[in-house]
C-alpha cells in the first residue's frame, strides 16, 4: 500500500476556496473512481468533488465547515499495488541524510567544506507534523517547495496552520505576507477577491430591503415561485457612469485588505486613482477606494470592461428575498458595516460591537458583493405599477386544470415570464448589457430569463435558458426543476449563468412593491408582487378585484424611464388580457 | 534501578552543552520546561572550547603579527616577535570568558546543569554516569530529550591522534610553541583556516589534499582567489594526493601519500595536521536502548521539526547531519526547544550561511548562479570587484568580490557569495536578504554606510539590476 494525496480540484475559474460542507465517505472507508466523496461550496455553487480513484480513504485533512484552498490536500488515499511511487506528503528528513560521507572524504577534504556553500535548508522542510497540532496545521505548514516569505510571516503561518504553498504572495517579487496569510486563513485570499472583481460574476441583487435577504427559512419565503407568489430580485447591472475619472490599469498594488475593502464595495482596483507608487507601479490606499467608491460609480468602469463579456455568461445569480421577516436580523449588521465603511466611516466601530458573529462567506459574500457592484454600478430607476389580473386568475386555473393531469404544476410565473419575453422582444434595451470597455451595449439575441430562488444557504438565480421558444408547460417544468435543485444545492453553476433578464417573485413573503437590485449586468428586473382582491375602478365604480402590483428596476445607463414604462405597459397589457399570450 | 541512584524528572533534558545544546536549554527553560543540561566535557562544546572560538582567537592574532610584518608599502617596518605561550594564554582567556558566560546564563535561566555522560535507558529515562572515581550514577525522567552530542575529527587509516607528531585541530589549537614545518593533510575550511594561520605565523606549510582544488565545493573563482593567496603566503599545495602514513625519521615527521594512479610523494615536517572532515559523536549515547540507529551516514536522522525516529527525542547540531556548523546548531537547538513546549515552530530557513576565516575571508549564503538554475529559477548575477571599493583600497586590500544571485523574474535574493575582509561579516545583510526575501530593489534602495565594505552588497545589487555606480555593468 502507498499513500496517495489529493488535492482539491479546480472549482471553476477565479475560485481560490471552497467550504468544505460535507464528507460523504469516512477515513477507512474504500471508495471507487468517481465516486462522489465530498461536497464543497463555493461562491457559486455547490459542487460534488469525485475520488480520483479506488482506494482507501486513510486521511480527511479538513473538517466540516472549514474552508479549503483550491490545490491544498484535502484527502490521503492509501492506493494498493503501487509500490515504490512517489509519496507527495511524506517527511524524509533529507537534510539530515544529505551531508557527504565522512568515509568517503576522509581522506580528502574536509567534510564540512565540502558541503558548506549554498546548504539549502529548506529542503529539509518537507514533512509532517503531528502531536501537538491537529487539523490541517498538520500538513499545511511547512511548504516543501521554496516559498518568499520573511520567517515572522512563515511562523505567523504556522501558527495559523496555513500552507504557505498555497498562499498567493501580494508583496514585492509575489512574497507572501502577513496580510496574505491571514486572509488566507479567514478563507479569504486577496486573490480570490481580487479575481471576482475581475470576472464579475454574477450574482444577486436584492431589493431594498436586502438586508434581509440572507438565509431566508427556506420554507417561509422558499418561495414558492410556482405560486405566483412573491420575492426576491435580483439583478446585475453594469458598467458605470464615466463620470469620475478612472484609472484603468492592468496591474495596481494594494494590500489584501483594500483588495478586500474594493471588493465589498464594488470596486475594481484597476480603476481606483492611486495615491501612491511601490516598486514603480501604482499603490492604491483604503482612502484611495472608499473615495473613489463615494465619489460615483466610476469605479465599476474598469470592472464592467472586464465584466459585461464574461458576467453575461458567468453570471451565477443569486439573489434574496425581499421579505423583512426572513433571516434578516443575523445579516443586516454585516451590511450596512460595509455600507458604512463604503461612505466615510472605517467599520471599526462595528469591528468592536458585541453580538454573534457569522461567517461572511461562500453564497452570503457572493450575494452581498454582487449586490454591492450592481448597486454601485448601475444607476436604478425604479417604476411600479399594478393591473387587473382577473383573467390571468381564470386563465391560470383553466390550464392548471389541464396541466395537472400532466403531472405539472402551473404557477403564474410562466405566464409572467411568456408575457416578459414577448415585451423584451419588443424593447430589446432591457435585454441588454453595457460593454463598457468597448463602450458598446450588446442587444442580447437570446431571451435567457432568471428566476430569484431563495434557498437555506441565500438567493440563487437559475436562468431559464431562450425562455421565448419555450411553451408555458416546458415554462413550468423548468423553474420547478431548476428552484428544486437550486434549494437541495444540486444545482450547476453553470445553470445560474447567462441570463439576460431576471424576474423575482416577492409577493410569497409579503408585501406589494420593491426597488429590486439588478443582476449585474443585465439591464432591469422585474419584481412580482401578490396578486390578492384590491378596490378597482370600473366604469366608474369601485369593485373588487384581482390585481397584481409589480415592480421594476432598470439601469438608466441603458433604459430610460420612458421606455421602463413603455415595456411595463406592454407587460401589463399582455397579462390584463393573457389570451394574446397564445399567440406569442 | 542501582541502588544509591537518585532518580530526578525533567522536562527537557539535553545531552550535550555545545552551541546546539546549550541554546536549546536555554529556550526550553525560557518557554517554561524544567530543563536539564548534561555535559560530559566542557559547557561551550566543540565550538567554544576547541574549534570556531579558539581558533578564530589564534586567526587573529596571527593577523596582527603578519600585517605588522607587511607593511612596507605603508611605510611600517617591524618585525613582531610572536610569544605563543602567551596568545595561549591570551585565547585561553577569551575562551574561559565565553563558556563561564555559557554557565552563567544557563543558571540565570534556570537550567540544571549535570556534569557527566548521559545514555539512554529508555525512551523516558537517562542514566547519567559521573566522572571521576566513586562518583556513581544518576538516573534523569524526561518528557522530552534533545540529542547534542556533536563531532569529532576523523581519523584516517594510518594516522592515529594518540601518536604524538599526529594532531588533530584540538591538539594544534592548544599547542604552546609552533611547529617550524607542518604537513596539513585536507584542504578543507578547518585544514586551509589553519595553515593560513600558521603560515603566517612563520610554519612552513605543505598541504596534501586528494581533490584537485583548495575548498571542495565553493565555486572557482573562489577557490583560485584563497588559493593564490595561500600560495603567495608561502603554502605548498599537493593536489591529487591522499595520505598514506608516516614515519619519525629523527629529522622530522615524513608523511608518505599516494596518487589515484599509483605514483607515491613523501613531504617532511614537524608534525602532521589531519584535517578531513568531522563525524557525528553517536556512540556515548546507548541509542539501542530507544531503538534509534545512525543513518548510513552516521547522522540522526530528523524531520523539519528536529525531531527523530522517536517521537520525544530531538537531535541537533553536527550530530543532525550536515552543514556542521554552530549557528545551524543553534537554530536547530531552538526549534528543538520550541517544539517540546509545544510550539508550532519549524526548520523552514530558507538559508545557513557559512564563513570561511581565510585570507581573505569567504561567506555563502543561499544560491549559487548554479544552483539556482538547477533549482528551476532564471537567476540573475550581480558582482562588485573589490578593487572597486574605496573602502577595501584604504585596508590595503584590492582581492575579491561580492556576488549577489536572485531571481531575475522577481527580483527577490536568492543568494551571495563573498570573498574579502570581512566576508563573514558581510554575508549578514544577504542573508537577512534571503530569509526576508528581500528583492534587489530593497537591498540597493537601502542606504549604505560610506566608505564600507557593505556598500559593495549594495553595489551588486545595482549591478544586478543593470545600474550599478562604480563598475561596469554587464
Ligand atoms: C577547528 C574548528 C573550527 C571551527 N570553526 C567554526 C566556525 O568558524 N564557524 C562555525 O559555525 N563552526 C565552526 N566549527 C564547527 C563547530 O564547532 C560545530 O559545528 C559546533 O560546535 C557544533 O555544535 P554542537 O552543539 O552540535 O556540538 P558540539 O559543539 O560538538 O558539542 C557537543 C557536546 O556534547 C558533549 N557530549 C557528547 N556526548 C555526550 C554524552 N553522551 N553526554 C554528555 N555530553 C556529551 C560533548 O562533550 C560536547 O561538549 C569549527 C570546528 C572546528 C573543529
Amino acid at each position: 500500500m502507498v499513500e496517495r494525496t489529493f488535492e482539491l480540484p479546480d472549482l471553476g475559474e477565479g475560485i481560490a476556496e471552497g467550504e468544505l460542507v460535507s464528507w460523504l465517505v469516512a477515513e477507512g472507508e474504500s471508495v471507487v473512481e468517481d465516486q462522489v466523496i465530498a461536497e464543497v461550496e463555493t461562491d457559486k455553487a455547490l459542487v460534488e468533488i469525485p475520488s480520483p480513484q479506488e482506494g482507501t480513504i486513510a486521511r480527511l485533512h479538513y473538517d466540516e465547515g472549514e474552508i479549503v484552498p483550491v490545490d491544498a490536500v484535502f484527502v490521503t488515499f492509501d492506493v494498493a499495488g503501487e509500490e515504490g511511487e512517489e509519496v507527495t506528503d511524506v517527511a524524509d528528513g533529507e537534510v539530515a541524510d544529505e551531508s557527504s560521507e565522512p568515509t568517503e572524504t576522509a581522506e580528502t577534504a574536509d567534510t564540512v567544506a565540502a558541503e558548506t556553500p549554498g546548504v539549502e535548508s529548506d529542503e529539509a522542510a518537507t514533512g509532517e507534523d503531528d502531536v501537538e497540532s491537529a487539523g490541517p496545521a498538520d500538513d499545511a505548514p511547512v511548504p516543501s517547495g521554496r516559498v518568499f516569505a520573511a520567517p515572522s510571516t512563515r511562523s505567523l503561518a504556522r501558527e495559523l496552520g496555513v500552507d504557505l504553498a498555497a498562499v498567493d504572495g501580494s508583496g514585492p517579487g509575489g512574497r507572501v505576507t502577513d496580510a496574505d496569510v491571514r486572509a488566507h486563513a479567514d478563507g479569504t485570499s486577496a486573490e480570490a477577491a481580487s479575481a471576482a472583481v475581475v470576472t464579475g460574476s454574477a450574482a444577486a441583487t436584492a431589493d431594498g430591503t436586502e438586508s434581509a435577504a440572507t438565509v431566508a427559512p427556506a420554507d417561509a419565503g422558499a418561495v414558492d415561485i410556482q405560486e405566483g407568489g412573491a420575492a426576491s430580485t435580483s439583478g446585475p447591472a453594469a458598467g458605470a457612469p464615466a463620470s469620475t475619472p478612472t484609472a484603468d490599469r492592468d496591474r495596481t498594488l494594494g494590500m489584501p485588505a483594500t483588495r478586500r475593502l474594493a471588493d465589498e464595495l464594488g470596486v475594481d482596483l484597476d480603476a481606483v486613482p492611486a495615491s501612491e507608487e511601490r516598486e514603480g507601479e501604482p499603490f492604491v490606499t483604503p482612502e484611495d477606494v472608499r473615495q473613489f467608491a463615494a465619489g460615483g460609480s466610476a469605479d465599476t468602469a474598469a470592472e464592467s470592461s472586464t465584466a459585461p463579456a464574461e458576467t453575461t455568461e458567468a453570471g451565477a445569480s443569486t439573489v434574496s428575498v425581499g421579505g423583512e421577516d426572513g433571516g434578516a436580523g443575523e445579516t443586516a449588521p454585516e451590511v450596512s458595516a460595509g455600507r458604512k465603511s463604503s461612505g466615510a466611516g472605517t467599520g471599526a466601530d462595528v469591528e468592536a460591537r458585541s453580538g454573534e458573529r457569522v461567517p461572511y462567506r461562500g453564497v452570503r459574500r457572493t450575494i452581498g458583493e454582487q449586490m454591492a457592484q450592481s448597486k454601485y454600478t448601475a444607476p436604478h430607476v425604479s417604476h411600479h405599477d399594478e393591473f387587473d389580473a382577473t383573467e390571468l386568475v381564470e386563465l391560470r386555473k383553466e390550464l392548471a386544470a389541464v396541466a395537472d393531469d400532466e403531472g405539472v404544476k402551473l404557477t403564474y410565473l410562466p405566464l409572467v415570464v411568456k408575457a416578459v419575453t414577448a415585451a423584451l422582444q419588443e424593447y430589446p434595451y432591457l435585454n441588454s448589457s453595457l460593454d463598457e470597455e468597448n463602450e458598446e451595449i450588446v442587444l442580447h439575441d437570446e431571451y435567457n430569463v432568471g428566476i430569484a430562488v431563495s434557498t437555506d444557504a441565500g438567493l440563487m438565480v437559475p436562468v431559464i435558458k431562450n425562455a421565448d421558444e419555450k411553451g408555458l408547460k416546458q415554462l413550468a417544468e423548468e423553474i420547478q426543476d431548476l428552484a428544486e435543485r437550486a434549494r437541495n444545492r444540486k444545482i450547476k453553476p453553470e445553470e445560474m449563468q447567462g441570463g439576460t433578464f431576471t424576474i423575482t417573485n416577492i409577493g410569497v413573503i409579503g408585501g406589494e412593491f420593491s426597488s429590486p437590485i439588478i443582476n449585474h449586468p443585465e439591464a432591469a428586473i422585474f419584481a412580482m408582487g401578490p396578486i390578492k382582491e384590491r378596490p378597482w375602478v370600473v366604469d366608474s365604480e369601485v369593485v373588487a378585484r384581482e390585481t397584481m402590483r409589480f415592480s421594476m428596476s432598470v439601469d438608466h445607463r441603458l433604459v430610460d424611464g420612458a421606455d421602463a414604462a413603455r415595456f411595463s405597459n406592454r407587460v401589463k397589457e399582455l397579462l390584463v388580457e393573457p389570451s394574446r399570450l397564445l399567440l406569442e | 534501578m542501582v541502588m544509591g541512584d537518585i532518580a530526578t524528572a525533567t522536562d527537557l533534558l539535553v545531552i550535550g552543552a555545545g552551541p546546539g545544546g546549550y541554546v536549546a536549554a536555554i529556550r526550553g527553560a525560557q518557554k517554561g520546561l524544567d530543563t536539564t543540561l548534561v555535559e560530559k566535557g566542557a559547557f561551550g562544546g566543540a565550538c567554544l572550547n576547541r574549534g570556531c572560538i579558539p581558533s578564530k582567537a589564534f586567526i587573529h592574532g596571527a593577523d596582527v603579527a603578519h600585517d605588522a610584518a607587511n607593511a612596507e608599502d605603508i611605510g611600517i617596518h617591524a618585525d613582531p616577535a610572536v610569544d605563543m605561550s602567551r596568545m595561549q594564554e591570551w585565547k585561553s582567556g577569551v575562551v574561559d570568558q565565553l563558556t563561564g558566560g555559557v554557565e552563567k546564563l544557563c543558571k540565570a535561566n534556570g537550567v540544571s546543569l549535570l556534569e557527566g555522560t548521559a545514555s539512554f535507558e529508555d525512551e523516558h529515562t537517562a542514566r547519567i554516569a559521573h566522572g571521576g572515581e566513586g562518583q556513581g550514577m544518576e538516573t534523569v525522567e524526561f518528557e522530552h530529550a534533545v540529542v547534542a552530542t556533536g563531532s569529532r575529527p576523523i581519523q584516517i587509516p594510518g594516522f592515529d591522534f594518540a601518536d604524538d607528531p599526529v594532531l588533530s585541530s584540538e591538539d594544534l589549537l592548544a599547542m604552546d610553541s609552533l611547529p617550524d614545518r607542518l604537513v596539513v593533510v585536507g584542504a578543507g575550511y578547518i585544514g586551509m583556516e589553519l595553515s593560513t594561520m600558521l603560515a603566517k605565523l612563520g610554519t612552513d606549510v605543505t598541504v596534501v589534499e586528494m581533490l584537485d582544488d583548495v575548498l571542495p565545493g565553493y565555486e572557482d573563482d573562489v577557490q583560485r582567489t584563497i588559493r593564490s593567496r595561500a600560495e603567495d603566503l608561502g603554502i605548498e599545495f599537493n593536489f591529487g594526493e591522499g595520505a598514506t602514513g608516516w614515519e619519525d625519521t629523527g629529522d622530522g615527521v615524513v608523511v608518505s601519500t599516494e596518487t589515484e594512479d599509483g605514483e607515491t610523494a613523501e613531504y617532511l615536517g614537524d608534525a602532521v595536521l589531519v584535517a578531513v572532515g568531522r563525524q557525528p559523536v553517536t556512540d556515548t549515547l546507548e541509542l539501542e536502548s530507544i531503538g534509534l540507529e545512525p543513518n548510513e551516514n552516521g547522522f540522526l536522522a530528523t524531520d523539519d521539526r528536529a525531531r527523530t525516529d522517536v517521537e520525544n527525542v530531538f537531535a541537533v547540531g553536527d550530530v543532525a547531519g550536515e552543514p556542521m556548523l554552530a549557528h545551524k546548531a543553534s537554530a536547530e537547538g531552538i526549534v528543538a526547544a520550541e517544539v517540546a513546549a509545544g510550539e508550532p515552530a519549524a526548520l523552514d530557513q530558507q538559508a545557513i550561511p557559512a564563513a570561511v576565516f581565510t585570507d581573505p575571508e569567504i561567506a555563502t549564503v543561499g544560491m549559487t548562479r548554479e544552483e539556482a538554475e538547477n533549482d528551476g529559477f532564471d537567476p540573475v548575477v550581480g558582482e562588485m570587484p573589490l578593487r572597486a571599493s574605496g573602502r577595501a583600497l584604504s585596508m590595503g586590500e584590492s582581492e575579491g568580490f561580492v556576488r549577489i544571485v536572485a531571481d531575475e523574474e522577481s527580483g527577490i535574493v536568492l543568494g551571495g557569495q563573498l570573498v574579502g575582509p570581512n566576508a563573514s561579516e558581510l554575508v549578514a545583510e544577504v542573508a537577512l536578504a534571503v530569509e526576508m526575501s528581500a528583492t534587489l530593489e530593497d537591498v540597493a534602495g537601502t542606504v549604505h554606510t560610506h566608505p564600507t565594505l557593505a556598500e559593495a552588497v549594495m553595489e551588486a545589487a545595482e549591478n544586478a539590476q543593470g545600474q550599478a555606480i562604480h563598475t561596469l555593468n554587464r
